[in-house]
């Protein structure tokens, strides 16, 4: 972030000309969520240069992923710097912050991670965007896959807060329409030092086929670390949201990690002309590391605004109407945007978590070809 | 529930040395405990886990007595330590990103205790069952040391009236120094212990303060066989609520916790004189 | 007990002047910061009063003010406007406060403090899992007051509106410490025996006293709720809690103005290393280790230089 004092001083000196455009990244760049943030931000500057365009001006803002912090940043952005855009938001509850701030002042924003399904369901805005995903989008096709395999019970863990909720809920929902049985589960408290022996050992007792979890950031390391740790492999399979072993985490987990099936919107294996190039751009300025999800979902808020700018749409209104309106095929396969909700269409990927001899990896066994939410409550307003 | 117990006690131990037993408000206990998982974790690559087990307390316990002498010895009475580890966290906590970044690490189970034990009819993770031996270790040798020799008696002599104890003879400053070494050490030892169970990670450094201070105080400060009863309870407490009221377990520790304070004001098995 | 100096008058009056000077002629930001200074000098100034002058250091102050943020946002949601809802918000801080402090008063130190502790973790653990206050996302669409002749929705005015707040909590807090139950409060701290004596309820009257700091906090509290028009638990988890203690701490503990030095350099330190680099929490444990070994009392003791307080 040593560029921000630079911006801010571009931002005030240089006469805005024309056709500049002013972008303010919400981004947590310390707090639990910085890596994350990190990755977003990595992504969103890749796509920028790769379009080598100038008339771009970025300012940083650090949200550190709390409410009241985030929504500080986004008024000052939005008020003082006068920015034509946001980009970013990793947690949720920021997003919730900030809803009625951005939706007010009618500045669009592109939401590279957050996904509370009331972003672009019952609280949908036309000035929010979404290039991540929906809680729903993932676990709805996951459950639906599951049930498809021949899985007739399932045990469910979580953590206990919205998102953890939301995760479980159309999870649920999908593996119980496609004739499967959650028979249990337990929300585990929220942000604490965790050890999930005893959860763990309820899972076991509770004699399900299978295991269904939503963890991320450090409890993703040692939920698999624990899982490990406690022989379940063989008695019951690990499945989650394919957050649990992305690539952010999966250095950490190694031989642990062996195995988990997940779904996710990206994988860095995809066999695509378009994903090739990502990668080995990616890897070659990053020392060989495989790119996570979040830097796509940054690298596709690039984008996003960039094929919003080549229509020549300018200021806030303007480009708020050109988003929706973006659509092309990314590293993560075909991407559009659902006018109905502002929420982004993709395809989610089914992967087994494998170790190969160059380490760990990926292999793809399913695609769910252009999953777009369910109705969902949103009214755009005509 | 008792590798439960065994671990909140691992994670306590160091604080209820440097809080309980010498009354310094050391909310860095949490940055230690950090400081040693990820110690741990940087010799574990080079060296192995036993190495790691071995060095990275006394590193973590050698940098508690540089911070003692240069710092913390200075300080007189709660409101200045208070804000002094306050500080101390912040810096730990963005030196650790800066060496170590903001994801995760782990640390991996040594060969001969992965993999589970059959005990008493079920299996259990054999990495669980070293921590209970651990976590008992630690509880017989920390209550010898600090019931069974004359160390606990200076060292309450020298809390509760510093110049009577120079006058008796007692080197206050070094036994200060040596009882705040081992609290850090202990500390250190925690999160080595804990890295291949819980990961390493910057929110550690405050997530694991308030279990510690809550099993530090709900037995009785200053009080070793509170500390183990402290963590006894809080490990039941969340084990047995998890399972029978899962709805209420996020309140329940906190629940007990202010109940057993306005029932005992000084803690369940209090040595007098504290508070 | 507490004297009202030359100096420390002086000091809060320069701290306000500069504050209304600098969001009158400075830019946005600057007004949001002054907003945001003077709600965490209320909230510490309420924390003062019980921690410096009542010795009862308090860990739920984050959790009380954030009753009061609720108290307000509710109340507002459900229909109510500006000024009686934000009277709920206040009304709710202090049974909070009052309920808290008649159980825990008979507690001192860090007994105390662990006490306090716990039930702020239970006020925050509550509301995290309550989906009727929106849980871990909040509650958004809260409506500023409506004042005389200008907007609350201009930066300028609101931040001039807080900083009148301050202002009056702050008389109210010299006040009470000058009033008679002010002295037996400072009394019953400073000399228990002294205080039994003369027939005074310890409990009692520290109960009382932790009251009227939620009070306080939850004043603290409504204007939070309205300078975000936004609330969620984030505002009364524990560490928001030691934080307004360090605050009090590195602002000078039982001197009154010390809350008002506090709140204005941690945050003003915090915006402007914020600016520069992800690392910024390291400039703020840096200043809080050089106050402690500059004596250890406070912004303000270096201010004053004396032995009072």
């Amino acid at each position: 972030m040593k560029s921000t004092l630079a911006a801010c001083l571009l931002a005030t000196l240089a006469l805005p000309a024309a056709a500049d455009t002013t972008v303010g990244l919400l981004l947590p760049g310390s707090g639990n969520y910085a890596a994350l943030g990190q990755d977003i931000e990595d992504g969103f500057r890749m796509a920028l240069a790769e379009a080598g365009r100038d008339d771009i001006t970025v300012i940083e803002a650090d949200t550190e992923a709390k409410p009241q912090t985030g929504l500080t940043r986004a008024r000052k952005l939005i008020m003082q710097d006068q920015a034509d855009v946001l980009v970013g938001v990793v947690s949720s509850a920021v997003l919730a912050a900030v809803r009625d701030v951005v939706d007010g002042a009618g500045v669009p924003l592109i939401v590279a991670n957050a996904g509370n399904d009331a972003a672009t369901g019952a609280d949908c805005s036309p000035f929010i965007t979404r290039v991540s995903f929906s809680n729903s989008q993932l676990n709805r096709p996951m459950g639906e896959w599951m049930a498809a395999q021949g899985i007739t019970s399932v045990y469910t863990l979580a953590p206990d807060y919205a998102a953890g909720q939301q995760m479980i809920g159309a999870f649920t929902a999908g593996f119980e329409a496609g004739g499967g049985k959650v028979v249990g589960g337990e929300l585990t408290p929220f942000g604490k030092t965790e050890d999930f022996g005893p959860y763990l050992a309820k899972a076991k007792a509770s004699g399900a086929e299978a295991l269904y979890v939503f963890y991320g950031g450090a409890d993703a390391i040692s939920f698999v670390q624990q899982y490990d740790g406690f022989g379940l492999r063989d008695d019951m399979p690990l499945y989650s949201v394919g957050f649990l072993t992305a690539p952010l985490y999966l250095r950490s987990q190694g031989a642990a990690a062996e195995g988990v099936i997940g779904a996710l919107h990206y994988l860095p294996m995809l066999d695509t002309p378009e994903n090739m190039a990502f990668v080995t751009a990616y890897q070659a300025a990053h020392g060989g590391d495989l790119p996570s999800e979040y830097v796509v979902a940054g690298y596709d808020a690039g984008r996003l605004l960039l094929g919003a700018l080549e229509t020549g749409a300018e200021g806030r209104a303007a480009i708020a109407e050109a988003l929706p309106k973006v659509a092309y095929d990314g590293p993560r396969g075909p991407l559009q945007i659902d006018p109905a909700t502002n929420n982004i269409v993709q395809n989610v990927y089914i992967f087994e978590t494998i170790k190969d001899d160059a380490g760990m990896s990926y292999r793809l066994l399913d695609t769910r070809e252009q999953v777009r939410d369910a109705p969902n409550g949103c009214v755009m307003p005509g | 529930m008792l590798q439960h117990a065994a671990l909140l006690l691992l994670i306590s131990s160091g604080l209820s040395v440097s809080f309980g037993l010498m009354g310094f408000v050391n909310l860095a206990h949490g940055a230690l405990y950090m400081l040693g998982a990820y110690i741990g974790i940087a010799v574990a690559a080079k060296a192995g886990f036993w190495a790691a087990l071995l060095i990275a307390p006394l590193v973590v316990g050698a940098l508690g007595a540089a911070l003692y002498l240069g710092l913390l010895c200075r300080l007189r009475g709660p409101m200045p330590q208070v804000l002094a580890s306050f500080g101390l966290v912040f810096i730990t906590v963005e030196l650790v990103r800066i060496l170590w970044g903001d994801v995760a690490l782990t640390l991996e189970r040594p060969a001969i205790l992965a993999g589970s034990r059959h005990v008493l009819g079920v299996d259990y993770p054999a990495y669980r069952l070293f921590i209970i031996l651990l976590g008992l270790a630690v509880a017989v040798g920390l209550w010898r040391t600090v019931h069974r020799s004359s160390l606990g008696a200076m060292l309450r002599a020298a809390v509760e009236n510093p110049a009577m104890a120079r006058a008796i003879g007692i080197r206050t400053g070094s036994l200060f120094l040596a009882t705040f070494a081992l609290g850090a050490a202990l500390a250190g030892l925690g999160g080595v212990v804990a890295a291949p169970i819980l990961s390493a990670n910057t929110g550690m450094a405050i997530s694991a303060l308030i279990p510690a201070l809550i099993v530090t105080v709900i037995g009785g400060m200053g009080s070793v066989s509170g500390t183990i009863l402290g963590a006894l309870i809080v490990a039941a407490i969340e084990v047995f609520g998890a399972a029978l009221w899962p709805d209420a377990s996020a309140v329940l520790i906190y629940a007990a916790l202010a109940a057993a304070l306005i029932w005992r004001p000084q803690g369940l098995l209090a040595v007098k004189g504290h508070g | 007990m507490f004297r009202l100096t030359t100096i420390r008058a002086a000091t809060a009056a320069l701290v306000l002047i500069a504050l209304a000077a600098w969001s009158v002629h400075g830019d946005y930001l600057a007004r949001e910061i002054t907003a945001e200074i003077a709600i965490l000098a209320i909230l510490v100034l309420a924390l003062d009063l019980v921690a410096g002058f009542g010795g009862m250091v308090s860990l739920a102050h984050g959790a009380i003010m954030g009753v009061g943020a609720y108290g307000y946002a509710l109340a507002n949601l459900a229909g109510l406007p500006p000024w009686p809802a934000a009277l709920v918000g206040i009304v709710a801080s202090t049974a909070t406060g009052g309920v808290i402090g008649a159980i825990s008063a008979r507690l001192t130190g860090v007994f105390f403090l662990m006490v306090t502790l716990a039930f702020g973790q239970m006020i925050w653990a509550l509301t995290f899992r309550a989906d009727a206050l929106g849980g871990d996302n909040g509650l958004g669409g809260i409506a500023r007051p409506a004042l005389p002749f200008v907007d609350s929705n201009d930066p300028l005015v609101f931040a001039l509106y807080a900083l009148l707040m301050l202002l009056a909590c702050l008389l109210l807090c010299v006040a009470v410490l000058r009033s008679p139950f002010g002295h037996r409060f400072q009394a019953v701290h400073d000399n228990p025996a002294r205080a039994a004596a003369l027939g005074f309820a310890p409990e009692r009257i520290r109960a009382q006293g932790f009251a009227i700091s939620s009070m306080l906090a939850g004043v603290a509290g409504v204007l939070a709720a309205q300078h975000m028009q936004f609330v969620s638990p984030e505002l009364m988890v524990w560490t928001a809690s030691g934080e307004v203690l360090v605050v009090l701490i590195l602002g000078g503990i039982g001197s009154v103005t010390g809350a008002m030095v506090g709140a204005a350099g941690y945050l003003l330190l915090k915006h402007w290393a914020a600016g520069w680099t992800d690392h910024w929490h390291l400039a703020v444990g840096l200043l809080l280790i050089a106050v402690v070994l500059a004596g250890g009392r406070g912004l303000s003791g270096l201010l004053e230089r004396r032995r009072d307080a």
